[in-house]
């Protein structure tokens, strides 16, 4: 069933709010501001038909100065006083002209989407020359959540077609072709579901594995201060509110589990039970880090990074692209200073 | 084209949040200031600009048209700009535009902007919101559905830059940036976090909001207003008869905007790890005013990010493309440096309200002028996707 464009609890119902300023009420409104679209796709009809349809690009060639452009984004060449440009299509592979960014904090929109990557692709020709102009797409890895050193300037490329196409630019997306059989690197159109994207727990650790488990342990007991501390945090178990995980945190060291139910986090070392989300730290050191932040609060010292920021810079590994539990995690340190069960 | 000189200007302070006052007294509180700093009478002002970056801060398509009769400008020509980021620096170009002309001997230039009014119901925060109005800066065929917004946007040109040039734009030299402006933002009575000093570490620790952007290295979103007056020669003469207070000239004004879509070829496409319109902007404006960058002593440049600012400074010129770090490590734009660089605490800590953000530039180096008896300053605005706009203007104090 087609989902709403805008969800319901974006919508703000009628209302007026009284907000004192200096001693004299003001008025806030809730009110938006409404245009429903049904937006012309025009002359890129025909290109995102092809992506949708055919599961292939095309660009437009100038015949007469022979630059390519992809997207098609005009018809004409201005340079050479608006020469008829000509259709050809274009491989599904390409290079990245630059290191992609990581987007954590998202336009509302976008918002359930973080963390995501996007970067700009000069895909080839048939000939193998890269096209004159770089294509703005999502890249994605089959490694768990997207991070720093996946892709760098240059990195060659496959485009994977989504197997729910609508014949939009969000059709298709990147993947390395490092990451890719060649089998599948041979195949065009490569899609979506003929990836294996669970492979984070095959990754290999980098770097060398702390030998001992003691760094481990400490990390569970810090956990269970933390969970026992937002039982008496209201603000903290606010924070939790509606939201259900099954989580396996790994590292070299070991391996523990936690749950998020009823505005309430349980730990437990017994990880038999399959996660819903696995967590993949190389050095726990880091994670006692912030649970020493957290349950310390200001006196702990030097703070923590918050664990978006080890998530995005990589050191903290998902298996998928679901920020929710991480952004909520991160939420309870400050609930616990605000609710002065830590100072 | 004639001489044009700012002869007045006013400021709102900037705020994240002006519960109490809609754009239409925000505008009309600047004016007002403006005209009571030029020893003028509204009458006197022939025809005006109105910077406002984005009609979904003001809840309104053509905000401008309320504004007419507020601001004094009933029955006389007022011209509305929205160029992004550069909107102020766009609508500064108009003005003086129309007294360079010939056409008016004396122009009002007034940018501003609401912002936080967007909210995310679900969310519960005006952030989201006001990041996806910004948003619908980006083509909505090929690049919003991708999730493209400014910070995003900034980041792809900082990375890339990066990529370029492996070991510039240092963490430590864009953080002790961060510090020094936030330090600055303590004179400018109008700023927006005139009271909040980060220091380096600080902004080293802050969260990403975009990889490889931290929150500290970010502008802020600002409502408030500016206005300048700008006057031809001889009636900036006159003014100063009245008021006894210096005109400051504008002897250089450029703009230039790159294309929209990434490519190679730099004379067709935008090259991602550059700002090629601030250097074209820059070296148009200098070539005007008969100036090098080295004869700039102070300069209000647009840091909606950090690692951008010092981009720009290398596209002017400042040092080489690459050397970035020198403008930190070799003091050149720190505190005692050869350039006093963002004297309000710029728009990472002073405020930026886009419609006029890049004139509260104009108020400061005017104001530094006029202080510290400097003679030539510079003003830069940018915006729009992957920082492709730009404006520089050249300030001048004469004896």
């Amino acid at each position: 069933m087609a989902q709403p464009i805008i969800r319901p609890r974006m919508q703000p119902e009628e209302g007026m709010r009284e907000v004192l300023v200096d001693g004299k009420t003001h008025l806030l409104r809730n009110d938006v501001m409404f245009t429903a679209m049904q937006h012309a796709q025009g002359e890129f009809s025909e290109f995102f038909l092809s992506l949708r349809d055919e599961q292939r690009i095309f660009g437009h060639r100038c015949p007469r100065c022979r630059h390519l452009i992809v997207p098609p984004f005009m018809k004409r060449c201005p340079p050479c006083n608006f020469a008829d440009m000509e259709k050809e299509y274009v491989k599904d592979v390409g290079v990245m002209a630059a290191s992609p960014v990581i987007t954590v904090f998202a336009p509302s929109r976008f918002k359930d989407q973080v963390p995501f990557g996007t970067g700009r692709v000069f895909l080839e020709a048939q000939d193998g020359t890269p096209a004159s102009t770089a294509m703005l797409v999502r890249v994605r890895t089959t490694l768990g959540t997207i991070r720093p050193g996946i892709y760098r300037k240059g990195t060659p490329v496959k485009i994977v077609f989504s197997p729910h196409r609508r014949g939009a630019v969000d059709d298709i997306f990147a993947v390395p072709q490092s990451e890719l059989t060649p089998a599948q690197l041979a195949k065009s159109p490569l899609a979506e579901n003929e990836i294996d994207w669970d492979r984070m727990p095959e990754a290999a650790w980098t770097g060398t594995a702390p030998e001992e488990g003691a760094v481990l342990k400490e990390a569970v007991r810090l956990f269970r201060k933390l969970a026992e501390m937002v039982r008496k945090s209201p603000r903290a178990t606010a924070d939790l509110r509606s939201w259900q995980r099954r989580v396996r945190l790994e590292s070299p060291a070991g391996a523990f589990g936690f749950v998020i139910d009823n505005c309430q986090i349980e730990v437990s070392e017994d990880t038999s039970a399959t996660p819903d989300l696995i967590f993949r730290i190389h050095d726990p050191a880091i994670l006692v880090g912030w649970l020493r932040g957290a349950s310390a609060g200001a006196r702990a010292g030097p703070q923590s990074p918050p664990l978006t920021d080890l998530v995005v810079e990589g050191t903290l590994i998902l298996n998928k692209p679901e920020m929710e539990t991480i952004t909520r995690l991160d939420r309870i340190p400050r609930s616990l200073r605000r609710d002065l069960i830590v100072d | 084209m004639r001489d044009v000189a700012i002869v007045g200007a006013g400021m709102t302070p900037c705020r994240s949040r002006w519960i109490e006052k809609t754009f239409w007294e925000l505008a009309q509180m600047a004016v007002a200031e403006s005209v009571r700093d030029a020893g003028i009478h509204i009458d006197e002002v022939e025809a005006g600009v109105a910077g406002i970056y984005n009609d979904i801060f003001e809840f309104q398509a053509i905000p401008e048209s309320g504004l007419q009769g507020i601001i004094g400008m009933q029955n006389k020509p007022l011209l509305r700009v929205s160029n992004g980021g550069a909107t102020g620096g766009y609508a500064m170009l108009a003005a003086h535009q129309m007294v360079a002309s010939g056409q008016h001997d004396l122009a009002l230039c007034v940018g501003v902007e609401k912002a936080l009014d967007c909210y995310d119901f679900e969310a519960e925060s005006p952030t989201p919101a006001v990041v996806q109005t910004i948003g619908y800066s980006w083509d909505p065929w090929f690049e919003r559905p991708l999730g493209a917004h400014a910070t995003e946007s900034y980041a792809e040109v900082v990375q890339a830059y990066m990529d370029e040039h492996p070991g510039d734009l240092a963490p430590l030299a864009r953080a002790r940036i961060a510090e020094m402006l936030s330090t600055y933002a303590r004179n400018n009575p109008y700023a927006q976090r005139k009271n909040e000093q980060v220091t380096a570490q600080q902004v080293l620790q802050s969260r990403y909001v975009v990889y490889p952007i931290r929150a500290l290295e970010t502008c802020v979103y600002t409502e408030g207003a500016c206005a300048l007056l700008m006057a031809s020669g001889d009636k900036a003469r006159e003014i100063q008869k009245r008021t006894g207070q210096g005109p400051i000239w504008i002897t250089g004004a450029a703009a230039a905007n790159e294309p929209y879509f990434v490519g190679s070829d730099i004379s067709r496409y935008k090259v991602l790890h550059r700002i090629y319109s601030d250097e074209l902007a820059t070296r148009k404006a200098l070539e005007q005013a008969r100036l090098r960058i080295e004869d700039i002593q102070v300069m209000e440049l647009h840091d909606a990010f950090i690692p951008q600012l010092m981009i720009t400074l290398a596209e002017m010129g400042v040092v080489p493309l690459g050397r970035a770090n020198d403008l930190v490590e070799e003091g050149l734009i720190m505190p005692g440096g050869k350039y006093l660089l963002n004297p309000s605490g710029g728009l990472t800590f002073g405020g930026h309200f886009v419609g006029g953000s890049n004139m509260m530039s104009a108020w400061s180096v005017r104001r530094e002028l006029l202080a510290r008896n400097l003679e030539h300053g510079l003003i830069h605005g940018t915006g729009a996707s992957l920082s492709m706009y730009a404006v520089v203007m050249i300030l001048e104090r004469r004896n």
